[in-house]
């Protein structure tokens, strides 16, 4: 497949029709990469660097369909990113996982006033009360999959229930939780 | 369904399925004509943000589902001890004399000892309105007499954090060193005949015996000793480092393989052990996080040059390199 890099023979009128869908698509490409990643702040970095890559395309041929485009382009980059992770030995990432919990105020580093550690652990408390009131199986999914790191088919290998079930379990868990906590 | 609930259950199936392993551009292109339904937007943020928050929490909620204790009991810090093996014993022996005796208020209180189970967590408030956040597998005990505070670290690790009290000085006893604070937190570890203290806020005087004048340590600072050796190291450290267990993480700077097969071994029942000469020296940087013993397994193998046989009654790591017995 093409890297993201050489798709392009494109003349600087599709270029300019491919930056102003960018603009128009931005915040749901956000909204898409977020889902993917985990993160809505690593989304959007994601999605600056698509505008990079975009914004620094010498031509563009014409194009079929914009907007697959600019999925494709932006799935390359994610998976760039994920492989360079992966040959760092996924550090980068966890190191930026600890950072955000220092300043999300969860302790260490910086001391949280007291405010913030007790408004903290409140939260906390009430995620893990939404997650024991779910029903069993929904929340036996949930656990594997959210917490435990399994996949939707490997959390149903264990299950022994099909994947579209572990989906659906998944995807209620999410709307029960969302209900209770937002 | 109400229409909200609608949107939040449509909102919920698209970024589960948005998860899987495999999608493709029609997945994209579909959601984003769904996003553009009414109520779509915000049905999606919220759950997208729930979702994230999830992720991010994951291991605190995985500790705290996994001790279902501490989870049913809704105050921000609990305080559990147990009476155990020869010390409970004296304990039990000192709680008797006080009933019987009426001179008994006038014998030492008796020290409580502070248990956690391999894999467990606890949070500890002392009366004096100190911390200690014992981790995984850690034996610590506490008396609160007039004139000081005295905490012995059996074995483990703790995080503490102490309190003002000038009139009370609390003192830490582990191994062959003495900890004395004012009123500050810090990290003390000992396990295996290793000491570490780390400091996070305030001052720290560590005495060892033997040493005639005691280490000052400042926040960022950590003291490493070996039990009966002479002489103690001071280094700068990242100090959030040492407590990442404390959020089911642990953390390695260019640490060798037996020092994180030791950690490891105090979060589960069934032992990990090294083969092949070189195996425990491998150097490893990076961030475990504290799940199942089998996916911390499957993450160590794949950032380093390991293979992982289990065993009957344990899983042995060998390095790649080294050549089999």
């Amino acid at each position: 497949m093409a890297d993201a890099g050489d798709l392009l023979s494109v003349t600087s009128s599709d270029k300019a029709v491919l930056l102003g869908l960018y603009e128009e698509k931005r915040a749901n490409l956000v909204r898409f990469f977020a889902a993917r990643l985990g993160s809505r702040a690593e989304a959007e970095d994601l999605v600056q660097d698509l505008y990079l890559r975009l914004s620094g395309m010498e031509a563009v041929g014409p194009v079929d369909n914009p907007s697959a485009l600019l999925h494709r382009i932006g799935s390359n980059l994610m998976l760039d990113r994920l492989r360079s992770q992966k040959r760092s030995g996924a550090r980068d990432n966890d190191w930026r996982a600890i950072n955000t919990t220092a300043v999300a105020g969860q302790e260490i580093a910086d001391e949280p006033s007291a405010d913030e550690v007790v408004a903290g652990r409140q939260r906390l408390q009430a995620l893990v009360e939404a997650v024991e009131d779910l029903p069993e199986k929904t929340r036996q999914a949930f656990q594997l999959h959210k917490l435990d790191g399994h996949s939707h088919v490997e959390t149903a290998r264990r299950m022994g229930i099909s994947v579209s079930t572990v989906e659906k379990h998944i995807s209620s868990a999410l709307k029960s939780l969302t209900r209770r906590l937002r | 369904m109400s229409r909200s609930a609608q949107h939040l259950q449509e909102a919920a199936d698209w970024l589960t399925r948005l998860q899987r392993p495999e999608v493709e551009e029609t997945d994209w292109l579909a959601f984003d004509a769904w996003l553009s339904e009414p109520g779509a937007l915000e049905a999606y943020d919220a759950i997208q943000a729930v979702d994230e928050e999830i992720f991010q929490r994951g291991p605190a909620v995985r500790g705290e589902l996994a001790e279902p204790r501490r989870a049913t009991v809704k105050r921000a810090f609990t305080i559990d001890w147990r009476w155990l093996g020869g010390l409970g014993a004296a304990a039990a022996v000192a709680a008797v004399a006080i009933v019987v005796a009426p001179w008994g208020e006038l014998l030492p209180q008796p020290d409580t000892l502070y248990v956690t189970d391999k894999g467990e967590n606890r949070a500890v408030q002392l009366a004096d309105g100190s911390h200690i956040d014992l981790n995984t597998d850690s034996h610590v005990s506490v008396r609160l007499d007039k004139d000081a505070r005295r905490v012995t670290v059996h074995d483990g690790q703790a995080l503490f954090d102490v309190a003002h009290d000038s009139q009370r000085p609390f003192l830490i006893t582990a191994g062959d060193e003495t900890v004395r604070v004012v009123g500050t937190k810090f990290d003390v570890r000992r396990r295996d005949g290793q000491l570490s203290v780390t400091v996070l806020r305030g001052l720290v005087e560590v005495s060892t015996d033997g040493e005639d004048t005691p280490v000052r340590l400042r926040p960022g600072q950590m003291l490493e000793h070996v039990e009966g050796a002479s002489g103690v190291v001071v280094r700068a450290v990242a100090a959030e480092d040492q407590v990442g267990w404390r959020s089911g993480r642990l953390i390695y700077r260019d640490q060798p393989l037996g020092r994180i097969v030791g950690d490891m071994n105090h979060y589960f029942d069934r032992p990990l052990r090294l083969e092949g000469e070189t195996t425990a020296n491998l150097r490893f940087s990076g961030v475990l996080i504290v799940d199942s013993q089998d996916a911390m397994v499957r993450r160590l193998t794949s950032l380093m040059p390991l293979s992982a046989t289990p065993t009957d009654d344990s899983i042995v790591l060998r390095g790649k390199s080294s050549a089999p017995n």
